[in-house]
């Protein structure tokens, strides 16, 4: 018998079992797949907590100060993340404008670039869905006054990449940098531009590096002469998969232990609890008891809830599901309904009947994107809820 | 060809001016060019861009008409024979079969196998073992299968591909050009008149005849004339799903109706169809009603459909022209498809004493090649010459030597290549050239319908492309399973080159998003919902892009 079983090992799931076994709980993570982290920049966002706690039955309402000390958790959990509660920090896309982000790896953090007076944008040959001149003109126009100039690299190594034309993902180019050799190319870049120098305040725009992958390169950008800053990208992306890597690395460090490939089937309830979850695998069903369960299945995404024409549910409980009355909305980067639909809860996450508010099972904690009424893409909240949910469940369980 | 006036206003002369830059429009802009008789087609919006690209994409045998309508059965064969003679890369010969379920009725059947034998319509039974051997999702219950000459139609490319024909005899076209007035000259047409809708600058033409091919607006135009219509505008909706269902075109046989027709497309099949009466040409917003419709319905033929992934839903408006008088007034939910799919061809001198002035409205997809010979046979007729039709022989594209292939499939993956050749034509020899000297770009930019970079940078540098759908409907983009996830993103850099021409880029993409949102919208469930996750992800997360702020201007 575990103590706590989490379903589903996103970013969520991933931080609720760190918390639970760092509190001494044993915890086991079943997860269909790998979580959303590898389609996302890496940075988080939290979003304007102090409005969206207004918002009556936003997470952030139920949450409270929770909110902050999953901001600070984190900080902890991982060390190469950079953020100040209350002020937030700047990244750039991959179309070289800039973003708000809440908690960003270092390299990420755009904030050298507002007082360079000259920006040298690397261009590593090939590298994948990075538009040069798109990057420059955007830069160009967020940094009037700056002198932007492009710095072209071929590598020999990606030389039979390049003769069929073949795009460079970036994680391919992180892992080069991190290599012996890359690291070496690395050190002769950095020195030549260095030299180059004209003035005391330039930049680097450095895309496809992800030093946050790999702690040697982190050490070379560190005695570099110039910051350099680094840009997220186009899915996949490494720095996501980075955070990804950290989280999971941090939840066995800490002794847990995880199940990826399969998910959880069903959750047999008996008498107003959860005592057993069905694990189908190679066509055999396994089921694991615990005492506490966390559902982190990850929404529509995540396939946590599936809609038809018909209907909308929960794929593993079947827990009753609010569903808001409008589905969509004419502006598909607007505000879009669907978006609120899922499982509403009590202060301690209990899955409630969005009816009668009653709850439905004492040792059930539900987090992330599982949660109702609210929308990562209009609040700028999707990091900070997911982060926050977990680390509550995680310090209940 | 126009010649600046006053400031902000461009003069045009033809013989004929056509308004309306769909099927017909363009394919009577074709025929008078082959006649030596000078053309102008004016479009307010892309060619193509209305219901001669919302429809199923299905070239007709007539079979479906075999039992209501002979004279439209009969017209369907011919030209379905004629066009794929003349337009074969338009047009995948994928046959079709009408397929008998039980309950419906076994008179029907009868009278259809009889109405097919008059058309001259070839039908032959297909044993129902054999028949779920070939189409093993059909349902099982099937009770006869008979086999007519159905096709598959790109109705984006025949309608390009007229109109680059037509060019290259000199006929000429606006698109993004508003006809807002046909003007008079007392008795006579003398032109129109109207705004370029890219420039907000005026424009005039003179000619001495003046076509309305303008579909459903057909009644609005003819009235700035003075002349009257009645036309109805129904709107049918269709759903696109992720795969080929089916091998080849699926009728149910019985009395048309909705929501009976499978046509497979490329790597998709398209569901249809649905009549209702809108009020406005621009009504072609399909809803979750009509959506769930045509689910129930399609269930019949393919037991599980509402487990098939859709990928987006659209609708077109038929313009139907209400001759029967009797029908007015009287309209009723089934009247949409009682009211005649023969085309006609209206005189307004004959009819209103307006000299000089015809509108052909109602008809179909497949007969649109003998809609516009009957127009252009009476242009001509007017304007005394007396060239003759040449449309049913000349074929629309020249075509493409073999070695273009060799060269095709030597740079590409096969597939990509074949769809590109079927896209292109010889107009191929360019993007192989652009991929020759840069491998990079014969990189699938879009990977779901497989378009190359160059394909699309092509495309995008096109001086007839000025919006991202317009890059789509002429190669693709966009619509496929991801319906624009990737590729909206991926274009983005090929369109910043083209400089002013798509700004301010930002809200280009976002119009393009919004476009693509309006297809999914009623189909928002299933996997469709996960790919809106994932796309407003990359969109509103990831690149921070809002509804009302621009990036990149």
């Amino acid at each position: 018998m575990w103590d706590g079983l989490v379903i589903g090992g996103g970013i969520a799931g991933l931080m609720a079992g760190i918390r639970a076994q760092e509190r001494g709980k044993r915890v086991l993570i079943v997860s269909e797949g790998t979580g959303s982290l590898a389609f996302a920049s890496g940075g988080l966002d939290f979003g304007t907590v102090e409005q969206l706690r207004k918002i009556e039955r936003h997470p952030y309402a139920l949450l409270g100060e929770t909110v902050e000390e999953a901001f600070a958790y984190f900080l902890q959990c991982c060390p190469s993340y950079h953020g100040a509660w209350g002020r937030t920090g700047m990244a750039l896309t991959p179309l070289g404008t800039l973003r708000a982000a809440d908690l960003l790896p270092e390299g990420l953090d755009a904030s050298p670039l507002t007082h360079a007076n000259r920006i040298v944008l690397v261009v590593p040959e090939g590298l994948k869905d990075f538009f040069p001149e798109v990057v420059k003109a955007n830069l160009q126009k967020q940094f009037i006054s700056s002198n932007i100039q492009l710095k072209r690299i071929r590598l020999k190594e990606f030389a039979d990449w390049q003769a069929i034309g073949k795009p460079i993902p970036d994680t391919v180019y992180a892992k080069f940098w991190c290599s012996e050799q890359g690291r070496e190319t690395l050190k002769n870049l950095i020195g030549e531009i260095t030299r180059k120098m004209v003035s005391d305040s330039e930049t680097l725009v450095f895309p496809g590096l992800h030093a946050a992958a790999c702690p040697e390169v982190e050490k070379i950008l560190a005695q570099a002469p110039l910051p350099v800053v680094e840009m997220t990208s186009f899915p996949p992306s490494a720095a996501g998969q980075a955070l990804y890597d950290r989280l999971r690395g941090r939840f066995k460090a800490l002794g847990g232990e995880l199940l990826i490939g399969s998910g959880v089937e069903r959750v047999e309830v008996e008498s107003g609890q959860a005592r057993r979850a069905i694990v189908k695998s190679k066509g055999k069903e396994i089921s694991f008891t615990a005492k506490v369960f966390v559902l982190a299945t990850g929404g529509f995404f995540g396939r946590g809830s599936v809609a038809s024409s018909t209907e909308v549910r929960e794929t593993v409980l079947g827990l009753p599901l609010y569903v808001p009355p409008e589905w969509s909305e004419s502006r598909f980067l607007g505000e879009q309904p669907y978006a609120y639909t899922g499982v509403e809860v009590d202060h301690s996450l209990h899955p409630c009947d969005p009816v009668t508010g009653k709850v439905l099972l004492e040792n059930v904690f539900v987090v992330g994107r599982m949660l109702a009424h609210w929308d990562p893409w209009v609040g700028h909240c999707g990091g900070g809820v997911s982060l926050s949910s977990g680390f509550l469940a995680g310090g209940l369980l | 060809m126009g010649q600046g006036l006053e400031k902000g206003s461009v003069r045009y002369s033809a013989q004929v001016v056509i308004i309306g830059g769909g099927a017909t429009g363009v394919g009577i802009l074709r025929d008078l060019s082959l006649r030596g008789i000078s053309a102008l087609l004016i479009e307010q919006g892309d060619l193509a861009h209305g219901t001669s690209s919302r429809f199923h994409g299905l070239l007709h045998s007539g079979a479906r008409y075999a039992v209501k309508d002979p004279i439209s059965a009969a017209e369907c064969i011919q030209e379905n024979a004629i066009l794929k003679r003349i337009a074969p890369n338009c047009l995948v010969p994928t046959g079709g079969w009408f397929v008998q379920m039980p309950g419906d009725e076994m008179d029907y059947m009868e009278a259809w196998l009889k109405g097919c034998q008059t058309a001259n319509i070839p039908v032959r039974e297909i044993p129902v073992q054999e028949a779920l051997e070939q189409e093993p999702l059909l349902a099982k219950d099937v009770l006869r299968v008979f086999e007519v000459p159905d096709a598959a139609v790109d109705g984006f490319k025949l309608v390009w591909d007229n109109a680059k024909s037509a060019r290259r005899h000199g006929g000429r076209y606006l698109t993004y050009h508003r006809v807002n007035e046909v003007l008079r000259d007392g008795e006579r047409v003398a032109g129109v008149q109207g705004e370029n809708l890219l420039t907000g600058e005026a424009f005039t033409v003179d000619s001495l005849i003046v076509v309305n091919a303008t579909g459903a607006w057909a009644d609005r135009v003819a009235a700035t004339a003075g002349a009257s219509l009645d036309v109805v505008c129904d709107k049918g909706t269709l759903l696109a799903f992720n795969r080929r269902l089916f091998q080849r075109v699926i009728n149910r046989l019985r009395s048309p109706g909705d929501g009976d027709i499978f046509v497979p497309h490329e790597t998709i099949t398209i569901l249809g169809t649905t009549s209702d009466r809108v009020d406005m040409p621009s009504d072609h917003q399909p809803t979750a009603r009509e959506v769930q419709r045509l689910l129930d319905l399609g269930e019949t033929l393919l037991p599980g459909i509402a487990g098939k992934r859709v990928i987006r839903a659209f609708a077109g408006v038929r313009p139907l022209h209400r001759e029967d008088r009797e029908l007015a007034g009287s309209f009723d939910e089934e009247e949409g498809r009682e009211v005649s799919r023969t085309f006609a061809v209206i005189d307004h001198e004959a009819e209103e004493g307006i000299k000089g002035f015809l509108s052909v409205v109602g008809g179909k997809f497949t007969t649109y090649r003998l809609m516009a010979e009957k127009a252009s046979d009476w242009v001509a007729g007017k304007l005394g010459e007396t060239a003759p039709c040449r449309t049913a022989e000349e074929p629309l594209l020249p075509a493409f030597p073999e070695h273009l292939r060799q060269e095709a499939l030597a740079l590409l993956p096969c597939a990509a290549a074949e769809k590109m050749l079927e896209r292109l034509g010889q107009e191929a020899v360019a993007v192989l050239e652009r991929i020759r000297e840069d491998p990079g770009k014969g990189q699938l930019l879009c990977e779901c319908e497989m378009v190359t970079v160059a394909e699309v940078e092509k495309a995008v540098a096109d001086p007839d492309a000025h919006h991202l759908a317009d890059v789509r409907r002429k190669t693709r983009l966009g619509m496929g399973t991801c319906q624009g996830a990737f590729c909206t993103y991926r274009a983005l850099p090929l369109m910043w080159r083209e400089g002013e021409k798509y700004d301010p880029l930002g809200r280009e993409l976002v119009r393009f998003l919004n476009q693509r949102w309006k297809g999914i919208r009623p189909i928002l469930w299933g996997e469709q919902l996960r790919e809106t996750e994932f796309t407003r992800a990359i969109y509103a997360g990831l690149l921070d892009l809002q509804d009302n702020k621009t990036i990149t201007e």
